[in-house]
């Protein structure tokens, strides 16, 4: 039935704001129900690849081929909802252009009560404002879902459960994942791909092979140091260096 | 003349509404200065209406939407904030308002006049003022969207550029219909504080909406009936009406924690 074998196919994609070069010659392509982490330093390009891929940014030179009428979702890394802003959470979701389903089935996708409906969205913490975001791009039933992990503000159990959550997802309906990822024991977890970018690629494999010591090393810098875990297996961790801009 | 006054009563009701509609959307991309600056560019041409003799409102109905084209090119150009560019449009088309306009006819652009209102113009703001309600309530919601969550909005192939210009056409609608009864310089007595006073109180988006439309009705009409029992001038009024549910509200509103 299906005339594509990709989701998405991208060409030596390039993105140049102004004088500087934000990513160039990025290729990669993702098949139904698979996981591409996207990993790399802060102000590598993460976010406006995903942009790109979504349009709102547009590419410098390269190729983005989509499947034929692909759904898409997405949830952005910051969603700052002025605290006076009067709305609330199933007005929010009423806003959603198509659906095929209707807010009550969204949320109890990302299992949260039906209750979150009446409360303003203004209220809820970062945590609870990503699986609001998440039933929000669930409601049209995407085929793809693009993840900009927030590298600051969410609650820890928050964060801890989306990865669960998404998880959860793909396995329940079949969902692609291209998700910008911090966590790299969610990388090996979850992820089928996994790509480096740090103004170019890096790196593009499977974790496995790709997510060793010295790879990360070059891919990190100086923004990252080592230690063992419990396990005793060695990993990375960057520090929390404060992304100043988007 | 009852006939008259009923006439304009009913179209300021229409207008009013129609201005604390577009203002609560204002209110939400935080293009409330924006709004307030853009109705001074109407100056100039009802400067040049009062100096050549026809509808004043019909040059300010040009120059207004000369002015939003403007300031949407040279964004889409520049990616000056949209503020930046209003202010000096705006400082530019209200100098020379005020230098084109003769003085005795200079308080009526600034502050409106609503004993002027003619039979004609009274009906074509009522007419006016409902093609913006109905465009507004139609396209509510990818306005809504894209001024709360850009790119949502984007994601959602709603274009940014088109929402931002019919927001502007909007506004530019609802000035020209709105000055006759405020001026230039007090629009935003109908605009921006009933949509502020119903942001500050209301617990959902259509909570939001009614109120910032029920209050600018609420403060033209108790304007109106001030003017006709003590010697002020109602656009005084009215403004001061506006403002004074604004301060109620704030002491009503418990603070924020």
């Amino acid at each position: 039935m299906e005339t594509t074998e990709y989701l998405v196919k991208v060409e030596d994609l390039s993105v140049t704001l102004g004088d500087n070069v934000i990513f160039k010659n990025v290729s990669f392509e993702l098949e139904k129900e698979r996981v591409l982490a996207i990993i790399g330093p802060n102000g590598a390009g993460k976010s406006v690849l995903l942009k790109t891929l979504l349009g709102i940014i547009k590419p410098t030179s390269g190729t983005i081929t989509w499947a034929p009428n692909i759904r898409i979702g997405y949830l952005p890394q910051r969603f700052h909802v002025d605290f006076y802003l009067p709305m609330t959470v199933s007005e929010f979701l009423d806003l959603k252009p198509t659906r095929e389903m209707t807010n009550e089935e969204a949320l109890k996708l990302v299992k949260v009560d039906a209750s979150w409906l009446t409360r303003k969205l203004a209220h809820l913490s970062s945590g609870q404002l990503q699986r609001v975001l998440l039933a929000w791009s669930l409601l049209d039933n995407p085929q793809i879902l693009l993840f900009d992990e927030p590298t600051e503000n969410v609650d820890v159990v928050g964060q801890e459960s989306i990865y669960t959550l998404l998880h959860h997802l793909q396995d329940s309906t079949g969902v692609s994942l291209i998700i910008i990822s911090h966590d790299l024991h969610a990388v090996y977890r979850y992820a089928n791909h996994v790509l480096c970018l740090n103004q170019t690629t890096t790196c593009y494999g499977e974790p496995e092979a790709e997510l060793t010591v010295e790879k990360l090393s070059t891919l990190y810098k100086d923004q990252t140091f080592f230690h063992h875990n419990h396990e005793g297996i060695e990993h990375l961790e960057h520090e929390h260096i404060h992304q100043g801009k988007e | 003349m009852t006939e008259l006054l009923t006439l304009t009563t009913l179209s300021g009701i229409l207008v009013a509404a129609a201005s604390g509609f577009v203002g609560s959307l204002l209110t939400l991309r935080k293009m409330t200065l924006l709004s307030d600056a853009l109705s001074h560019v109407a100056l100039p041409g009802i400067a040049i209406g009062v100096v050549f003799h026809f509808t004043p409102l019909l040059g300010g109905v040009a120059l207004l939407f000369l002015g939003v084209v403007l300031i949407w090119y040279i964004e889409m150009r520049t990616k000056l904030a949209i503020e930046s560019i209003t202010g000096v449009l705006f400082v530019t088309a209200l100098s020379a308002g005020a230098l084109l306009i003769p003085e005795q006819d200079l308080l009526e652009a600034f502050f409106g006049n609503v004993q002027n209102i003619t039979h004609a113009q009274a009906i074509a703001q009522a007419v006016i003022s409902i093609g913006i309600i109905t465009t507004a309530l139609y396209l509510l919601k990818p306005l809504a969207l894209s001024s709360i969550a850009p790119d949502l909005a984007t994601s959602s192939r709603i274009s940014q550029s088109r929402m931002e210009f019919l927001l502007l056409i909007l506004i530019a609608f609802t000035i020209s219909v709105g000055i006759s009864f405020v001026g230039v310089l007090l629009m935003s007595a109908l605009l921006i504080i009933p949509a502020v006073t119903a942001k500050n109180i209301a617990g959902s988006f259509k909570g939001f909406i009614s109120l910032s439309v029920v209050l600018a009705v609420a403060a033209l009409l108790s304007g109106l009936i001030i003017s006709r029992m003590y010697p002020v001038n109602p656009s005084f009024a009215i403004a001061l009406v506006s403002s004074a549910i604004f301060f109620i509200s704030l002491i009503i509103k418990k603070p924020a924690r």
